[in-house]
């Protein structure tokens, strides 16, 4: 065994040694979660602030999320609200159209099983869960099309659940906005 | 045991770990429940309370104001999955009752001909489907609309059930069991069409079985859903579908599941 | 001297058997979904060996080397044979039947329902049940680790733990909380609706309580390597631990923090409210706490061995270390494959970063890395270190062990770096097959041709570890020593209560879990009106 005096420096050392570390290890997990923080808050990237529900067997009969009302609606304020349905294999609407430079407002649903809605490209990225309804906002920045996979596993046909989404400059979707009270790229 | 309780104040583990837990939790809570709730773009909360049981996620049903309805009749049906089964025997025969009107257009086995689909073997969930959506008009069909009407619900039902308890098509009626195509196989991904059998080989509550139907049938039904002239799947789940195959990606689906009558 | 030899080898060998099968689904399922491939015709055959793999690797294979090392170390650091033997072969037994009776429907494509259940897609009963079997044979273990301990501190009453068994202890306490989340959700929601009492499920609900198990099993999965850095890497390599208190310091934190903080797998769920979001994302970051501790402990572990042997310089003890040592060189592939999975888990812990990757295929690289790569390598060598002790016979070198540790390395790299990057570039989850030849996914093809020819070197590895062990069978007989664990730099005569029991930390894991996930649950549970059809899967109706 070390002498006494011996064995106490290093024990100071050592302690002195993990305290550092710790101090380091917890000020860079501290940093990390203030940098995500600072990051949601400032560029608005938060997730959905509240809990809303919905029956999935019955939404095609009425009120949201039937048919007629799906797709992108422009707002009295300016902002855009896309609705849509998740179902087993397909997003309805299947080709959704937004504007640049508008705040952007998804709302979805799922008719049956749990789908993921994920437009690539973006971090505009969820789950759709039947029974409740997903809400996100986002601004689109350039015109462009974007591929939107269901990125959960829905069931056998899970593979072939592939919408899009694309993106038109403001102007283009204002005058699409004119004619139709709700809008889809679908062909 | 000689141990003292580490549940005392006087221990400073006990002191330092609750009290650094508790700090955390709460400087967490008063962040999520109250600082970011206020910080959210495009979300006001009426009050404090509002804005604490909004984040802590209290469910709650919302409805929508003035939704847009389509311009046409949409299926008003709900099937789910197990909403059929185990039929009574009553049912059963009552519905053959029924359907011995229905043999003038789908035969009396049930096979259909080419202007009528083919009944026999039908799931139950579908068959029903069908019925309430041309007697709610969501289905268009001149012949269908009248015949639908004088249904009962539960007529609706026993009919199915009877159809669903016949017998199929034998496969050699089908034609030769040739391989599927690469669109029934496969589907086509990135055009967001499925393989066909992961909703018609019965794993979808509403999805008709194919095989056996006149090709003719299912070709102008593939066509009707391309188009919008059909628009009784709900969702537009197969109007989805329809709308992205080709002319002869249809034709090629058609011929695979159907006969030549 | 360890005398429950078979009950262990029986619990190693299962765990590695089975192992051994589903590496080769797992390697199936790279090739069928890579450019190397035609379209499966029947994708129903890729979900289901998703669901084989998944059940297989998650539930059955990493519990059971939980448990077999955890009888292993009860005989070795408390110095005395198992109590409740008798019990431990009837939880072995509990596992081997649950295991097959989940497998064999999964086989029968009656349950593709993914390891992760997703109501309200539903499978066979049986499947279900034998996840619950699994569970519980699981618990078993739970109880008699405890009942070992408290029979060891009844007759030395004050004396410190032995950190192996501290340790262990402090795992099998959090597994038993941790699957207390599952067993709810497969319990009170699936099993009712998959034996037809009921005929709805809140997925929300079942989600919620998922989540509660998902985050910390990786921890239950972690337990064994982490004991083995600190109380069998140090002595291996001629080295001592730096320090015994850091240790303990370490296992209660995960003891307190790896459970409450699953609700960062439902970041992007609309079933959970913003707020519980941010507070598991916080603890979230708490949980990387104990793991930077452990690797600053486990350096300067590894530094007081290189400095015995001569290594002079701030790295050149480094080059001094015993590299021929298996134990060496996977530890230090294993803090390799921990920085960068490490890394990745950092971006995973909030909303923010999450969302850029959330599903996709840079999860699944994710969780290969760090679980399959730094975890299971450490299984390795755990095995190795055991098995002379299990056995009686000695492995002739260690050449061959070496080269397996290598191909695992190197094979986990290939695997999941490419992996990552298709995350980035968004390539979607579970997905059996994908259309390279679109221009819009063409840059995916590579990467995932890179993974699947990696995924070839790992079923190379798993056979020759497999190998490595039969062959044990012809070694020379020996009668090794007694199975020692590593010895700390400054020995605990005196251990402060708090680090020689549990009972503050389970107090607190269970306040935490009522904090954390309590009111999400009895609000989904008393919120009427969100339960949802079942849709089954695999039975033609």
């Amino acid at each position: 065994m070390a002498a006494p005096g011996i064995q106490e420096e290093s024990e100071v050392v050592t302690a002195r040694a993990e305290r550092r570390w710790a101090t380091v290890a917890i000020a860079v997990v501290v940093a990390l979660a203030a940098v995500a923080g600072y990051a949601g808050i400032y560029h608005g990237a938060l997730p959905q602030a509240r809990v809303e529900t919905a029956d999935p067997t019955t939404l095609h009969l009425a009120g949201e999320f039937a048919e007629g009302n799906l797709g992108s609606a422009l707002e009295p304020d300016g902002s855009v609200t896309v609705r849509a349905v998740g179902q087993e294999y397909s997003f309805t609407p299947q080709c959704m159209v937004v504007p640049t430079d508008a705040l952007v407002t998804f709302r979805a649903t799922s008719a049956d099983v749990v789908h993921g809605f994920l437009i690539e490209g973006t971090n505009i990225n969820t789950m759709l869960v039947p029974g409740y309804i997903s809400q996100l906002s986002a601004r689109f920045t350039t015109a462009g099309e974007h591929l939107m996979p269901c990125q959960e596993f829905c069931g056998a046909g899970h593979q072939g659940m592939w919408a899009k989404v694309k993106v038109v400059d403001r102007a283009t979707f204002m005058d699409m906005s004119a004619k139709a009270r709700r809008l889809s790229c679908v062909e | 045991m000689s141990e003292e309780s580490v549940f005392s104040r006087k221990d400073p583990w006990f002191t330092a770990s609750v009290g650094l837990t508790a700090a955390i939790a709460v400087v967490a809570a008063i962040v999520g429940f109250v600082w970011l709730p206020y910080a959210q773009p495009g979300l006001r909360p009426s009050s404090l309370w509002d804005a604490i049981c909004g984040a802590a996620g209290v469910p709650r049903a919302r409805s929508n104001a003035a939704p847009v309805s389509a311009d046409f009749v949409t299926s008003k049906t709900i099937v789910t999955s197990g909403m059929f089964d185990h039929p009574s025997a009553s049912s059963i025969g009552h519905g053959a009752t029924l359907a011995l009107q229905c043999a003038a257009c789908h035969g009396a086995d049930g096979a259909g001909k080419a202007d009528a689909p083919g009944l026999a073997g039908q799931y139950t969930g579908a068959l029903y489907k069908e019925l309430k959506d041309f007697k709610d008009g969501a289905r268009s069909s001149s012949v269908m609309a009248p015949l639908a009407a004088v249904l009962s619900d539960s007529d609706m039902r026993d009919l199915a059930a009877y159809y669903a308890y016949l017998p199929r098509m034998n496969e050699a009626e089908v034609g030769t069991k040739r391989a599927a195509p690469h669109i029934v196989r496969y589907g086509s991904p990135l055009h967001n069409i499925p393989a066909c059998g992961s909703c018609h080989d019965g794993l979808m509550a509403g999805a008709p079985w194919l095989k056996g139907q006149p090709s003719v049938y299912l070709e102008a039904q593939l066509a009707a859903f391309a188009n919008g002239g059909r628009h009784n799947d709900i969702d537009e789940q197969m109007r989805n579908v329809a709308r992205r195959m080709t002319a002869a990606e249809i034709d090629e689906a058609a011929h695979y599941y159907g006969t030549q009558k | 001297m360890l005398s429950s030899k078979r009950l262990i080898l029986a619990h190693f060998w299962l765990a590695f058997a089975v192992f051994g099968l589903a590496i080769l689904l797992g390697a199936w399922q790279m090739w069928v979904r890579s450019p190397f491939s035609g379209w499966i015709s029947d994708p129903e055959w890729y979900y289901r060996s998703v669901t084989e793999h998944g059940t297989v690797m998650g539930y059955v294979f990493p519990t059971l080397v939980a448990m077999g090392f955890g009888y292993a170390i009860s005989e070795a650091a408390l110095k005395r044979p198992l109590i409740g033997a008798g019990w431990a072969w009837i939880g072995f037994g509990l596992v081997l039947v649950g295991a097959v009776m989940a497998t064999v429907p999964v086989a029968l494509g009656r349950a593709s329902v993914l390891y992760t259940f997703y109501p309200p897609l539903i499978g066979s009963a049986y499947y279900y049940l034998g996840v619950v079997l699994v569970v519980v044979g699981s618990w078993i273990w739970v109880a008699l680790m405890s009942i070992n301990l408290w029979a060891w501190k009844r007759d030395h009453p004050g004396e410190p733990v032995p950190l192996a068994m501290f340790a262990n202890v402090a795992g099998s306490l959090l597994w038993g909380w941790t699957a207390v989340g599952a067993a709810l959700e497969l319990i009170l929601q699936i099993l009712p609706v998959a034996l037809g009492l009921r005929s709805t499920i809140d997925a929300g609900l079942a989600r919620v309580f998922f989540s509660w198990t998902l985050h910390a099993i990786v921890y239950f999965w972690l337990m064994p390597s982490y004991i083995a850095f600190y109380t069998i890497f140090p002595r291996a390599i001629g080295g001592k631990l730096f320090s015994d208190t850091m240790a303990r310091i370490s296992f209660v934190l995960f003891l307190v923090v790896a459970m409450p903080i699953g609700v960062h797998h439902l970041f992007a769920d609309p079933e959970v409210g913003s707020g519980f979001k941010f507070l598991h994302s916080v603890f979230t970051a708490a949980v990387s706490v104990p793991t930077l501790l452990t690797v600053f402990t486990i350096c300067a572990s590894a530094e007081i061995a290189g400095r015995l042997r001569g290594g002079r310089g701030v790295f050149g003890w480094i080059a001094a270390l015993p590299w021929q040592n298996p134990l060496m060189l996977a530890v230090a592939f294993s803090f390799v494959m921990l920085g960068f999975g490490g890394a990745g888990g950092l971006i995973n812990m909030s909303y923010q970063l999450n969302s850029s990757i959330h599903n996709t295929q840079w999860v699944t690289g994710h969780f290969h890395l760090i679980f399959a790569g730094a975890i299971v390598i450490m299984y390795f060598v755990i095995a190795y270190d055991l098995w002379p002790h299990l056995t009686g016979r000695a492995f002739a070198d260690f050449g061959l062990m070496r080269v397996q540790l290598w191909l695992w390395f190197v094979g986990m790299i290939v695997v999941t770096f490419p992996w990552h990057y298709v995350g980035i570039l968004g390539m979607p989850r579970r997905m059996a097959y994908y259309d390279y030849a679109d221009p819009q996914l063409a840059s995916e093809g590579l990467p995932v041709a890179l993974s699947a020819l990696g995924g070839l070197v790992l079923v190379a590895s798993a056979a020759l570890f497999l190998f490595i062990l039969a062959s044990n069978q012809r070694g020379s007989r020996t009668a090794p020593d007694e199975y020692r664990f590593s010895v700390a730099v400054h020995p605990p005569t005196s251990v402060p209560v708090a680090l020689n029991g549990f009972a503050l930390w389970l107090a607190l894991m269970v306040g935490l879990t009522i904090i954390n996930y309590g009111p999400p649950i009895v609000q989904l549970w008393a919120f009427d009106g969100v339960a949802v059809p079942a849709v089954y899967v695999g039975v033609e109706r």
